[in-house]
């Protein structure tokens, strides 16, 4: 098997649930932090509403008190005011300093127990100006209620002018074990509760008097509450009649560290939800290329597999590093075999180490050329086989030039064919001359068996009369005449063929021989390489120029040099050499082609020359016959001589002709 | 019937001439045709002798012209002139029933004593036919209790055993016998059985 680096299968999931433990835990915890949140903001709003609840009670018990003090201040300062003619200085004091201390009181009136006003602070000129609202002030019910009960009475909160709203408290006095009067103290609502309250709470609350039907008629401030949603209402007793107090809290102050807290956790959350699902997509992505790598490597192993050309692979020091079935096939090595092999390899050739050496040196500088190099390699089993190689460089994933990646063709039958093929183009070449030659002759044959087949029956019919000793002159001349006439008939077709052959006379051109030899060389080089023969020339320079047919010259020496290659066809390729010489002697120019074949036997050597003798299967016989006479039409000759290192030697000499 | 005579087809003129010239000198009658085509328009079913044939001819070739002469159904030996080269043609004609095939140039008298032969061989043929039509019309002649009687005598049975096979009186079996050989103008058993093997063979 070849060394194939293949992706291995993903391993199943064991277990589904572990790959989607992540999310489920990615979720509880999302979860968790929500629920954090919430219960935080929760236990945030309890104590908020909480501190508000204390406040509030605080606030009811501060004004309760105030007023309570109040109360008692105004029952002491009742008796003096009521009873002395002029109230004392020192009452006088407590009077103002009363009214003046941020206490709500707008106005004291004592009044006696007729009801009549005693006095006031500030004065009023005139009792009927008290009546600022309905009915009259003070009230007299509420005066009334003060003295059954005994003790203070608040009356009623009243609207005044300025939209603001009035109330008042009677405290009832007693002198001697008398009712002297009442110190009445009119409160202004909105003062009370504005000046009353401490600045810390008034920035934390808004608090509003609402009357019994809900409406508001005083309040610490005039902005509304952003949110209504924390706030707490209590009854305002005293003064009681229904009224109520509304404390609302201001929005408090944005607590920016656990919204940074929670900001920060959910965005670090989201981070981490959307890195999750980032991941899941790149893994996904990496999945798919996986994938899909995995089914390209496997089309192009099976791809590989399938060919039939040998592929090998190699690092830039020459080892083999994969090789392909189709390989293995060619070379008959298993891949275990051929897998780091060095050169030498295996399956090169032992004796063309040295070229197939250099072939692969060449690979190793830079590759083949496109139409691949052509080695002889030798199978494990010692056959030989011819390869064409192509190569290409491994160009690896950085880039990097790590080696060499053939592709090895078998042309060993390739090449058989292209010589099987040749060889019989050859034959029917050779047989259809043969055909055009059978033809020629069967023409000619028939041509002149016609007045020869006359003769014969005029001469038998004579000599049918002769013998019957019917003899007619005249008849027997008239005979004669044809027979004549036939005679001549046949020398007719003699002198038509003869014309023929005479057309072929050589057209005689000064030309140097040398030129014409290097010619032939050309027409035949092609052929020599296939047959893997080598054609040496050595021709002797400046040789002086003959007159001759250029066209038959060179006839005679390309049917001389095949007639020597076909002799060395059985030779090893190194010995295969023809060589071909020329010089001059005396007046002749003479030309040897020498080649190392088998020679020529003296029965063979007889007959050399003669018309349709041949010793090649597909020999028309007229090769040497035809050289022969083109040198002696050009009054030359043709010769032969074994060659003393074996082989034979062909030698045509030509005349010079003299000036 | 025409006479017997050599019809020679062949598109050379001295040829022609030279063998009608050989002919002459031995007394045999010859026709000569410059084509096949000449000859094959002017043949006629009662022709009698035989033709010599060229095979390599301008125009129709030799071989062509006998398988047009097949076709025709004549009877007339051909003798095929071939050139060199042509024998394995002629050959092939010979398969197909030609008399003989003979090679340019012919030497002395070959061609001539081949047509002796083969004007011989049809005349001999026409003889026969001609021999077969009287023992038809002979055998025609006889009635059906004749028939039946003579094929008896050809199986060699004596006049009592054929009395007895046909139930008939000796005298009548002897009857009918002195009237075929009658008929058939023969003098014996013997005779009668060698005329109607003639016919058959």
């Amino acid at each position: 098997m070849p060394a194939t680096t293949t992706l291995e299968a993903p391993p199943a999931p064991r277990n589904a649930w572990i790959g989607s433990l992540p999310y489920a835990a990615l979720v509880l915890f999302l979860g968790a932090i929500a629920l954090l949140v919430w219960l935080t903001r929760e236990y945030d709003a309890d104590e908020q509403q909480t501190t508000l609840i204390t406040d509030v009670l605080w606030m009811e018990q501060n004004l309760r008190f105030q007023l309570d003090r109040n109360e008692a201040l105004l029952q002491q300062l009742g008796v003096e005011l009521l009873t002395a003619e002029r109230p004392s200085a020192q009452a006088d004091a407590q009077l103002r300093q009363l009214m003046s201390q941020d206490r709500g009181i707008v106005r004291v009136l004592w009044i006696n127990a007729d009801g009549q006003i005693m006095g006031a602070l500030p004065p009023v000129l005139d009792s009927g100006l008290v009546g600022e609202a309905d009915g009259a002030v003070p009230a007299e019910s509420v005066m009334k209620l003060a003295r059954a009960v005994g003790r203070p009475v608040y009356g009623p909160a009243y609207p005044v002018v300025g939209g603001r709203h009035h109330f008042e408290v009677h405290v009832p006095t007693w002198s001697e074990e008398r009712f002297a009067g009442v110190v009445v103290a009119i409160y202004s609502l909105s003062d009370l509760v504005t000046r009353e309250l401490p600045w810390w709470f008034s920035e934390r609350y808004r608090v509003a008097v609402l009357d019994p039907d809900g409406r508001e008629i005083a309040a610490k401030s005039k902005i509304a509450p952003l949110a209504a949603q924390r706030s707490y209402t209590t009854p305002f007793e005293p003064p009681g009649h229904g009224l109520t107090l509304q404390i609302t809290a201001y929005k408090g102050e944005t607590r920016w560290m656990p919204v940074l807290l929670i900001a920060s956790i959910v965005l670090f959350g989201a981070i981490i939800v959307w890195s999750v699902w980032q991941l899941r997509r790149q893994l996904a992505r990496r999945q798919a290329a996986e994938q899909a790598l995995r089914n390209e490597s496997a089309f192009r192993k099976a791809m590989e597999d399938s060919v039939i050309t040998g592929l090998r692979a190699r690092d830039r020091e020459g080892r083999i590093t994969h090789v392909n079935p189709a390989f293995c096939r060619m070379t008959g090595y298993s891949a275990e075999e051929l897998l780091g092999a060095r050169p030498p390899m295996p399956y090169w050739d032992p004796d063309q180490l040295e070229r197939t050496m250099e072939v692969h040196n060449q690979v190793m500088r830079g590759g083949t050329p496109n139409e691949g190099l052509e080695v002889s390699l030798r199978r494990k089993n010692g056959e030989r086989f011819d390869a064409l190689i192509f190569e290409a460089p491994l160009i690896d994933a950085e880039g990097h030039h790590s080696g060499w990646m053939g592709s090895v063709l078998d042309i060993t039958e390739q090449k058989r064919a292209r010589e099987l093929a040749r060889q019989q183009d050859e034959r029917l070449q050779a047989t259809s001359r043969l055909v055009t030659m059978g033809e020629m002759a069967s023409t000619l044959a028939h041509e002149l068996n016609q007045p020869l087949g006359a003769i014969a029956s005029y001469n038998s019919g004579c000599i049918n009369r002769l013998e019957a000793g019917q003899l007619d002159a005249a008849e027997l001349r008239d005979i004669h005449d044809k027979i004549g006439r036939q005679a001549r008939r046949a020398g007719e077709i003699i002198r038509r063929v003869h014309d023929f052959v005479r057309r072929s006379e050589p057209k005689r051109e000064a030309l140097l021989l040398n030129t014409v030899i290097r010619d032939a060389v050309g027409l035949i080089e092609a052929d020599a390489r296939k047959r893997r023969m080598r054609i040496i020339s050595e021709l002797a320079p400046d040789l002086p120029p003959i007159t001759a047919d250029p066209v038959m010259i060179e006839q005679i020496l390309v049917n001389l040099v095949r007639n020597g290659m076909d002799a060395m066809a059985d030779l090893p390729p190194e010995q295969r050499q023809v060589l071909i010489q020329t010089r001059q002697r005396n007046h002749m120019l003479e030309v040897r082609v020498t080649d190392r074949g088998c020679g020529i036997d003296p029965e063979t050597a007889a007959r050399l020359f003669q018309p349709f003798f041949t010793t090649k299967a597909e020999g028309m016989g007229m090769g040497l016959n035809i050289c022969r006479s083109i040198a002696e039409l050009h009054h030359g000759r043709l010769t032969f001589e074994p060659n003393p290192s074996g082989g034979t030697i062909f030698i045509l000499t030509l005349p010079i002709e003299r000036p | 019937m025409s006479q017997a005579c050599a019809h020679i087809i062949d598109d050379d003129e001295a040829i022609r001439d030279a063998l009608q010239w050989q002919f002459r000198t031995r007394g045999v009658e010859c026709t000569l045709w410059p084509s096949a085509e000449a000859f094959l328009d002017a043949w006629q079913t009662d022709w009698r002798g035989c033709i010599v044939l060229d095979i390599r001819m301008e125009g129709m070739s030799g071989l062509e012209c006998f398988d047009t002469l097949i076709e025709r159904q004549c009877s007339l030996p051909v003798i095929f002139i071939t050139g060199h080269g042509d024998v394995p043609m002629a050959v092939s004609a010979l398969k197909k029933g030609a008399f003989d095939f003979i090679e340019k140039p012919f030497s002395d008298n070959e061609l001539i004593e081949r047509v002796e032969r083969a004007i011989a061989l049809d005349t001999e043929r026409q003889r026969a036919a001609a021999d077969r039509g009287t023992v038809e019309s002979r055998l025609a002649s006889l009635t059906a209790r004749e028939r039946e009687v003579m094929e008896l005598i050809l199986e060699g049975k004596y006049n009592k055993v054929i009395a007895d096979q046909l139930s008939i009186s000796m005298r009548t079996v002897e009857a009918h016998r002195s009237k075929v050989f009658d008929k058939m103008q023969v003098r014996s058993a013997v005779e009668l059985a060698q005329m109607l093997t003639t016919l058959k063979g």
